[in-house]
């Protein structure tokens, strides 16, 4: 199981490295996910996807304990769509980090545009009232928080080539965990993700690209 | 784990300071080490670069550093202890997947880099939050050598060591 996830995986980051070296392909079928990579994950800058990803489809429950429809309140609004969890030391609140430093630096009324998703790969430890204080520490004040079926969050992920899994309790007593480290930029204009941010961007990346995000232009 | 005496802190301070050196010599070209050659199979170990990120919670933290080896004989990092934290597990990630592991190997002429992600100290049970400019103290176990005591800097939870 665990390595056909991976495997796939693995396919599917090939198959974006291959695409970026050979020419584009003549725009027939589409059923193949080809991503025209430009910029590299080294500095940070967002992959631009040639071909754009759907919205997942997904209704959770956001910090107050609120439904929370994710394609009606973000409907023609720029939107980063972040999946992981609370109890992630490293990468989860590098990510958001950067994110809170640079939403911070938005004028006003670009920040009242923005819509900043995160999605919770672990509903069962992620209480609202725990991402609330968590994303509010980051300078996340006006970041949604959702959580809610893991199965849902999961089918969710998988389309936009996050692939996630259950915390996992080895045969030793330890834990293991995986989620997905990208931050995926959604457009205003189609409500697609466009653009794809590894853990690499920083807080000025972010800064420096979200006003063209929020126009749906790529950064 | 090994069992520590009352004179650990001196040698772990005379560890401390002779990998410092030998970390300097290495930065220069890679023929410093010569001196104390004695025992050939034995690791040299040291430490640097080691902080940890303010956490935005107040029950779990993230700490990285690296151990370099400057003998000639491999180790392993076993565990690391702290008064921030009751527990502090080591782990690797591979892909995405963050797994937990009982050591780190410090290989013979070569070492160990903790990075934001990748392999990384899990600091849980937190006694408090700690903030950007507290000093937390880590005792770093190992298989062969001796612990090394460090002071470690809480950095920006955004902070990414330029190397």
């Amino acid at each position: 199981m665990r390595t056909k996830i991976l495997a796939t995986a693995l396919a599917a980051a090939a198959a974006l490295t291959l695409s970026a070296c050979g020419g584009s392909a003549d725009g027939g079928k589409g059923d193949n996910a080809a991503a025209e990579v430009k910029g590299g994950q080294k500095s940070g800058q967002a992959i631009v996807l040639d071909q754009a990803k759907a919205k997942p489809d997904i209704v959770l429950t956001d910090t107050d304990g609120k439904k929370y429809d994710l394609l009606k309140e973000t409907k023609g609004r720029p939107t980063l769509l972040f999946f992981g969890y609370t109890h992630c030391p490293d990468v989860c609140p590098l990510t958001m980090s950067n994110v809170g430093i640079a939403v911070k630096k938005l004028p006003k009324a670009e920040r009242e545009k923005l819509r900043v998703v995160f999605v919770s790969t672990d509903p069962a430890r992620d209480t609202p009232k725990r991402m609330r204080s968590w994303l509010d520490a980051q300078g996340g004040t006006d970041f949604v928080g959702l959580t809610g079926d893991f199965n849902t969050i999961e089918a969710a992920a998988r389309p936009l080539g996050i692939y996630i899994e259950k915390p996992k309790k080895e045969k030793d007593g330890s834990i293991t965990v995986s989620h997905g480290a990208e931050v995926i930029g959604f457009s205003p204009k189609d409500d697609k993700g466009h653009w794809i941010y590894t853990t690499e961007a920083s807080a000025d990346r972010y800064a420096k690209d979200l006003p063209k995000i929020i126009e749906g232009r790529n950064p | 784990m090994r069992a520590t005496g009352p004179g650990i802190r001196k040698a772990a301070a005379v560890v401390l300071t002779f990998g410092l050196s030998a970390a300097l010599a290495a930065c220069g070209s890679d023929d410093g080490g010569g001196d104390g050659g004695d025992h050939k199979a034995a690791p040299k170990l040291s430490v640097s670069g080691a902080y940890v990120s303010q956490p935005p919670l107040d029950d779990m933290a993230a700490g990285y550093l690296t151990v370099r080896n400057a003998g000639g004989g491999a180790d392993k990092l076993t565990s690391v202890t702290t008064p921030l934290a009751s527990e502090v597990t080591l782990h690797t990630t591979e892909g995405t997947r963050m797994k937990q592991v009982s050591s780190l190997d410090v290989p013979a002429d070569g070492r160990v880099q903790l990075t934001s992600g990748g392999d990384h100290l899990m600091l849980t049970n937190l006694t408090h939050r700690p903030k950007v400019g507290e000093k937390v103290s880590f005792t770093l176990h190992f298989a062969t050598s001796d612990p090394i005591e460090i002071k470690v800097p809480v950095e920006p939870t955004t902070y990414r060591p330029k190397d």
